[in-house]
């Protein structure tokens, strides 16, 4: 019982610790954004308020039962994400469920998300939504080959499947992953930038081609469980990364100084980037770090 | 707790500064007016530190930005457009088109005073307004939201059939579905 | 230029007996036809003479001869020249033939003259209406259409703007300017 309740504990610890850091990265996403363009730019808080807005707007739009639950899907693939994956070193506040595979779980949970999504505005029956969801797949077929080239380098080298061990080995050897298998890091980190799905990669959600999408028809409430889920599932990527490459962190500061820097590379990558079409972008992910993923592997296998 | 009046009155206050400082605009370009814009949101006046955005859908935004003149073929869907969008929902009056028919007074096909057959909350006059009265419009919404009096689309619902009639005037040919919030 | 123009003139003076030349300054010549020759002389000009673009089709409410008229404009890329062909066609009963065989786009400025002027076009595919939705008012481009009466009796007007006048109005003030005989009888 007493378990129970301290797993518990810790789900909601680090359900708002990811909310807040992820809505604040959002934040600062656009402030940043704006600075870049010679603009002043919104508080850093402005997507707090915009959360609370579309929170507290009224809906009434029905097209069925899947598009109620395709929201619904992305936050438990969010949250669920973000147990699995430890937060900190020490397990201390922050308890997590993780277990021999659990990286090969979050390989196919990160997945479900998309799914759901693609689902529930399939329902809504706008062709934006349609269009949109054919693109967010494809993309995401680019992406998901060197991130998983990725992911097996390392576990063929360290022989482990467990996110866990990838951190001890880390803490044991004084060496972030990053030094030591520098072509999955490369990988890795190319393939996050069709994750966060910024530009150049953001044909998906486009406003101006596609009418942002798959959430065309979502409003209000929706799409603030959908702007809550990413910002979630954003901070658990990024720990995630951190957890594998950088070495994890002891203690929150760390954590978010190491998120933080992550996360600038695709921010700042989109916002001096235009847009590229949806084969542009599966060639691209099929090209240089599909390639670095082959290095990484053959480097794994071979050393 | 939250049927009690005083915690209510704290929870309005809560959501009413949301919705003034988080204005997603649908900018409905149907006339000249659609050029104040780009210049509006981008960083000569930038209007993003305002908390106002561009919405893609009528699904997300907050508030229709009607740009200048409106025929008779765009005003059905003007209504159309105002109807799918989720309350609370405001509407903006862009241009003197709007608000006596401006240079298009004696056209054959323009509708004269855009309240006739929407309700609107804010007017901003000028031929065209520049990006200071826009900005100045916002903020005259963000008062009136403040202060709980930007009740336009509750009026819409209390008044319909008097719209209704109005709008079927100079729309003879009515297939649309019933409006159903 | 000139040598292009005279030999277009000559051409189409001696291939068609009822057309009236005329030329203008820079790189345009005007034609005057009969209606019923419409599609021979546009067929003789895009096929023989290579003026194969279709520039506009333009309409002229001529009231007091009680006539329209249509303009065809067409281009040719090797003379350079620009050819207005006009013809008149009664207005009481406006009948045209049909070029959009010749030119598939003309079909575009057929149902926008169909829908402003009234002017049937036979064998017009037309679909449904084009421009104007919804229109149960005469056609509104034809001069004899009071624009202003109609605005004021349909639309609602907001008070104030009741000193909004023509701005020909205006200008005669200032100036002192003659008006027309045939425009006074149209003004508002």
């Amino acid at each position: 019982m007493k378990e129970i309740l301290y797993y518990t504990w810790g789900a909601i610890v680090s359900f708002v610790v990811a909310f807040s850091v992820g809505i604040t990265y959002m934040g600062l996403n656009r402030k940043i954004t704006a600075r870049v363009q010679n603009r002043y730019g919104p508080p850093w808080y402005q997507n707090f308020i915009d959360v609370i807005k579309l929170s507290s707007k009224k809906t009434s739009i029905h097209h069925g039962v899947m598009q109620h639950m395709g929201p619904a899907f992305i936050m438990v693939t969010s949250v669920v994400s973000l147990l699995v994956i430890p937060i900190l070193n020490g397990n201390k506040f922050f308890p997590n469920l993780n277990f021999q595979g659990d990286l090969i779980f979050l390989l196919y949970i990160m997945v479900f998300g998309p799914l759901g999504m693609a689902l529930g505005a399939g329902q809504t029956g706008n062709p934006n939504s349609a269009i949109g969801v054919t693109r967010g797949l494809s993309q995401m077929a680019g992406f998901e080959i060197p991130w998983v080239m990725a992911l097996v380098a390392l576990m063929i080298q360290y022989k482990t499947t467990s996110i866990v061990d990838l951190m001890n080995v880390q803490v044991e050897s004084g060496r972030w992953l990053m030094f030591s298998s520098p072509f999955a890091f490369l990988a890795a980190v190319m393939a996050m930038l069709g994750m966060f799905r910024y530009a150049p990669f953001d044909i998906v959600g486009a406003p101006q081609e596609l009418a942002s999408g798959p959430m065309s028809e979502n409003g209000g409430k929706y799409l603030f469980v959908m702007m809550s889920a990413g910002s979630v599932f954003a901070f658990a990527k990024l720990t995630l990364y951190v957890d594998i490459f950088m070495g994890g962190a002891d203690n929150l500061i760390i954590l978010v100084v190491k998120t933080f820097a992550l996360y600038l590379i695709p921010m700042l990558y989109g916002i001096t980037s235009p847009r590229y079409r949806t084969e542009q972008s599966v060639r691209w992910f099929w090209g240089w770090p599909s390639f670095f993923g082959l290095l990484a592997i053959l480097q794994a296998a071979l050393f | 707790m939250i049927n009690d009046k005083n915690s209510q009155k704290i929870v309005d206050i809560i959501q009413n500064f949301a919705r003034q400082h988080s204005i997603w605009v649908l900018a409905y370009g149907t006339g000249c007016g659609a050029i104040e814009i780009p210049p509006t949101m981008t960083s000569r006046y930038d209007a993003e530190r305002l908390g106002v955005r561009g919405a893609a859908t009528p699904r997300q935004a907050d508030v229709l930005l009607i740009t200048g003149y409106l025929t008779t073929k765009t005003l059905k869907r003007v209504i159309r457009v105002y109807e799918q969008m989720q309350d609370p929902k405001y509407v903006i009056g862009f241009g003197s088109c709007t608000i006596n028919g401006g240079m298009y007074w004696d056209s054959y096909n323009t509708i004269k005073a855009l309240d006739r057959y929407m309700p609107v909350d804010v007017y901003i006059n000028g031929c065209m307004p520049r990006p200071e009265s826009v900005l100045s419009g916002f903020a005259k919404l963000q008062e009136l939201i403040q202060a709980g009096k930007a009740d336009g689309a509750k009026k819409y619902k209390e008044n319909l059939e008097w719209y209704r009639t109005n709008q079927k005037k100079v729309i003879p040919n009515w297939h649309m579905p019933e409006y159903n919030w | 230029m000139e040598e292009i123009k005279k030999a277009a003139i000559e051409k189409i003076t001696t291939h068609f007996r009822e057309v009236t030349a005329e030329q203008h300054n820079g790189n345009r010549v005007d034609f005057f036809i009969g209606k019923e020759e419409i599609p021979a002389i546009l067929f003789y000009l895009k096929d023989e003479m290579g003026y194969n673009h279709l520039s506009h089709i333009a309409c002229v409410d001529w009231l007091e001869e009680k006539e329209f008229e249509i303009v065809y404009i067409v281009w040719s890329y090797t003379d350079k020249i620009k050819i207005f062909v006009h013809t008149r066609v009664d207005r009481e009963n406006p009948v045209m033939d049909n070029v959009d065989m010749i030119w598939r786009q003309a079909n575009t400025y057929e149902r926008e003259m169909k829908e402003m002027y009234g002017i049937e076009f036979t064998g017009l595919e037309a679909p449904e209406e084009f421009l104007l939705e919804d229109w149960e008012g005469p056609p509104p481009m034809r001069r004899d259409f009071d624009t202003e009466a109609y605005a004021r009796e349909k639309y609602w007007e907001r008070p104030g703007r009741e000193d909004a006048r023509d701005v020909r109005e205006t200008i005669i003030e200032r100036t002192g300017e003659e008006l027309p005989d045939f425009a006074k009888k149209y003004k508002r």
